[in-house]
């Protein structure tokens, strides 16, 4: 297991994969600036 | 988040383990508005359906971070009225993380829970006596305050 975060970026993949894996998503707005 | 929570390897692995991480600028779209987001760091649970569950915004630091996901992953779990991994969630974040800020609000949802399952009252006023001990100053202890005649 990874120390560091793998983020996904597109929603769509983000929800397949929960959805293959019963997790649910942790969805982060962030401010890129 | 980037320099001071999300680095931290306990909570690297938490989310890694539990949960699936998605970033999306709060500039684009058309997610931002789909959820309302007006400021950030605005983090989201989402179930796999699209449909959210619990919302924190601001920064949170990383001792607080894993509570915070475990009462949300209690929530997700709860809203589909699976109680037994409600319960096992917020029992973790009360055992692991106690003085937490998110504490209080898994005491009055594990009340809630113990509620639902049996259909007893005696759980909702175990949460208003363990709030008013434990959390005098909590607005859930507020919010259990009617179960106290229970």
């Amino acid at each position: 297991m990874t120390d560091r975060i793998q983020w996904q970026t597109e929603m769509d993949e983000a929800l397949g994969l929960g959805q293959q894996s019963g997790k649910p998503i942790l969805l982060d707005f962030f401010n890129p600036q | 988040m980037d320099t001071v929570t999300y680095p931290e390897s306990e909570v690297a692995r938490f989310i890694e383990e539990n949960l699936i991480p998605l970033r999306i600028r709060s500039d684009s779209k058309p997610y931002p508005e789909k959820f309302n987001v007006k400021w950030t760091p605005d983090l989201i649970i989402l179930g796999p359906q699209g449909r959210e569950h619990h919302r924190t915004v601001g920064f949170i630091g990383p001792e607080e971070l894993i509570p915070s996901l475990l009462l949300g992953l209690a929530k997700y779990h709860f809203d589909h009225d699976r109680f037994e991994e409600a319960l096992a969630r917020l029992a973790q974040l009360l055992t692991d993380h106690g003085r937490s800020g998110s504490a209080p609000e898994a005491v009055f949802l594990s009340g809630v829970c113990k509620y639902k399952q049996a259909h007893d009252p005696k759980p909702l006023k175990a949460a208003y006596e363990k709030l008013s001990a434990d959390f005098p100053d909590s607005e859930w202890t507020k919010r259990a305050y009617p179960y106290r005649l229970l």
